[in-house]
């Protein structure tokens, strides 16, 4: 890069390698910089902003589709109705263990994958799941359909009255 | 024939089909030690191999091919994927409906499928008796440590390439395999839930899914296993060939014998060179193919030291030839009786019981019915950290390059005691659970 050997435009004195010692410090950043940056991009590219899965709100019916007493397991939505009395509410049928559908037993909930157990609140009673089922908000629309939102988890036991 | 002539009846039009012959394969069939060399030497597709290679690293009994056999399978894998991937479509609603097509319509379709079928089960076999073999012979130890990790990332590899195969028949078993493992993913501390995201482009296994895991397996992955083994090969010969036992070494690091190979390798090679320029290949004089054999270390053999090696023209490539006709027949011989499983179409909404994933997983399926976090997280995570260490902890050069050498006592205990129980729990959930993951006996 010497243009005129009279005039170097690098003399080898301690501030020229300071200088350059800076530049290439600074390309090394940017370029490590860059490539992270890159990579990154790349990783919120791969991240979906919209899904096309089911919503997660939705309606299951009107609230006289489900007799007093009735467990009914609406495995395409992955939640289980249980009505007691006036009181609806809704419990997950995804088994907090592995991600399968739970079915209604007797004595409750039951895996079919790695047998895990749930008494017929969701808590765990047997098998290797880690923690009871969840339950689901419900709501009553103005129209008399019942709603059920996977987004809004609520405290076990927590029905609404109809 | 004088030199005139020899150009004459080159430049004929007859010489044509000759004269293309020649300029594809510069080396004729070898006869003479000099033709050997430049035929493995100037061959792009033979060039990755020495041009001489040790006696200890052809005997079958020490390396039983099974590295080799683990890339052939590969190959099987991609040649028969690629003509999978004219029928298939990464669709929920047509997945299905073309494994049928490739059982009923497609000409081979079910041999072809079965072919990659079988030749994945296999290969994820054949790559875990490849790590055994290299730990059991100390085949991992300096200098040739991180030939291990890659070794150990390339079995990660082959795993993940099978289990995001599984899901592509989009059958019953696709779907709840992949429901099951993905779900492990979530349990990883911190990053499992967004991994889980990631992988599936959903909350649940759906579409998303099915593309994401179809663009990972006929593409990501495969990339990366193939960049990875190229890696694996070159290190192979930079680290100096295969191991082998100290004593079976065929450098010797004394001073004398280096000083020797480096006063004598140029002329060697000028030799090789004034020989290259006449036509006389027969006439050379013996071992002027050491300094192409070069790779590290003193391994010109000049004067006389002891010489062990072989060329690899022909019995490395002989060897090759017959693990890569086993492999194939093996595979086919298995297609042609066997059919790969297909089960019914996905339903979301009854999942099979017991649901299982493949054998390999089986051993990790069954630590998870214990504990979601400790069998599927915790348990692997520690278990692939030991084996990426254990090149860096276990430095010792005693016992390399034989079979269970009795310096290597206790490590060579510990890893079969690790790969035991891993085989054990694979037995028990293939063979021992039934409904509800509950004992069953299987007689």
């Amino acid at each position: 890069m010497i243009k005129n050997p009279t005039k170097p435009t690098t003399d080898g004195s301690p501030e020229d390698m300071n200088r350059r010692r800076l530049l290439s410090w600074l390309s090394g950043v940017g370029l490590c910089g860059s490539a992270i940056i890159a990579a990154a991009s790349n990783l919120v590219f791969i991240k979906p902003r919209a899904t096309y899965g089911q919503p997660n709100r939705f309606a299951i019916g009107k609230p006289e589709d489900f007799p007093s007493g009735a467990r009914i397991s609406l495995d395409t939505r992955r939640v289980c109705i249980v009505r007691e009395g006036d009181k609806v509410g809704a419990i997950s049928t995804t088994c907090t263990h592995l991600g399968c559908i739970v079915g209604v037993s007797g004595t409750g909930f039951a895996c079919p994958c790695h047998g895990s157990h749930y008494d017929q609140d969701g808590f765990v009673t047997g098998g290797p799941a880690p923690r009871a089922l969840s339950w689901y908000q419900v709501t009553l629309a103005p129209n008399g359909d019942l709603y059920v939102d996977k987004d809004n988890e609520v405290e076990a036991g927590t029905y609404l009255k109809v | 024939m004088s030199t005139q002539t020899v150009i004459r009846s080159q430049n004929s039009w007859l010489a044509l089909p000759q004269n293309i012959w020649r300029s594809v394969f510069r080396n004729p069939l070898p006869n003479s030690d000099y033709g050997r060399s430049s035929t493995s030497f100037s061959n792009f597709f033979l060039h990755i191999h020495p041009v001489k290679v040790h006696r200890h690293s052809l005997k079958a009994t020490y390396t039983w091919g099974l590295g080799l056999m683990a890339s052939f399978l590969f190959l099987i894998l991609v040649v028969t994927g690629i003509l999978l991937m004219f029928y298939y479509v990464p669709s929920t609603t047509q997945a299905y409906d073309r494994m049928l097509d490739l059982r009923g319509t497609v000409a081979f379709g079910i041999f072809l499928r079965n072919m990659h079928r079988w030749s994945a089960h296999a290969m994820v076999a054949v790559v875990f008796l490849h790590m055994c073999r290299v730990f059991l012979t100390g085949a991992y130890k300096p200098p040739r440590e991180f030939n291990w990790v890659i070794g150990v990332f390339l079995f990660l590899i082959t795993l993940f390439l099978s289990f995001t195969g599984y899901l592509l028949p989009w059958d019953q078993l696709a779907f709840w395999a992949i429901t099951v493992g993905t779900s492990i993913a979530g349990y990883a501390p911190f990053v499992g839930k967004d991994v889980r995201f990631l992988l599936l482009g959903d909350s649940t296994v759906g579409q998303e899914a099915l593309l994401r895991f179809y663009v990972l397996h006929v593409a990501v992955l495969p990339v990366v296993l193939t960049g990875l083994v190229t890696i694996h090969f070159w290190r192979i010969r930079k680290d100096g060939g295969l191991a082998k036992p100290e004593e079976e070494e065929t450098g010797t690091t004394s001073p004398a014998s280096v000083s020797g190979g480096l006063v004598e390798a140029p002329m060697t090679m000028a030799v090789a060179a004034g020989a290259a320029a006449s036509a006389g290949a027969a006439t050379l004089p013996k071992r002027s193919f050491g300094i192409q054999g070069l790779v590290r270390g003193p391994l010109v053999k000049v004067g006389s030291i002891e010489d062990r090696t072989l060329f690899s023209w022909p019995n490395l490539f002989q060897a090759e030839l017959l693990v890569f006709v086993i492999s194939v027949a093996a595979i086919l011989v298995v297609s042609l009786f066997f059919n790969a499983p297909l089960e019914e179409p996905v339903n979301v909404m009854h999942p099979p019981n017991p649901a299982k994933a493949p054998w390999y997983f089986l051993g990790l399926q069954e630590q998870v019915s214990y504990s979601a976090f400790w069998g599927g997280v915790g348990v692997p995570t520690i278990e692939v950290l030991l084996l990426l260490l254990v090149p860096y902890i276990d430095r010792k050069q005693v016992g390399v390059g034989k079979w269970f050498g009795r310096e290597r006592l206790l490590a060579n205990t510990l890893f079969m005691t690790f790969a035991v129980i891993n085989v054990v729990l694979v037995v028990i959930g293939t063979f021992f659970r039934g409904a509800n993951w509950e004992f069953v006996s299987p007689w």
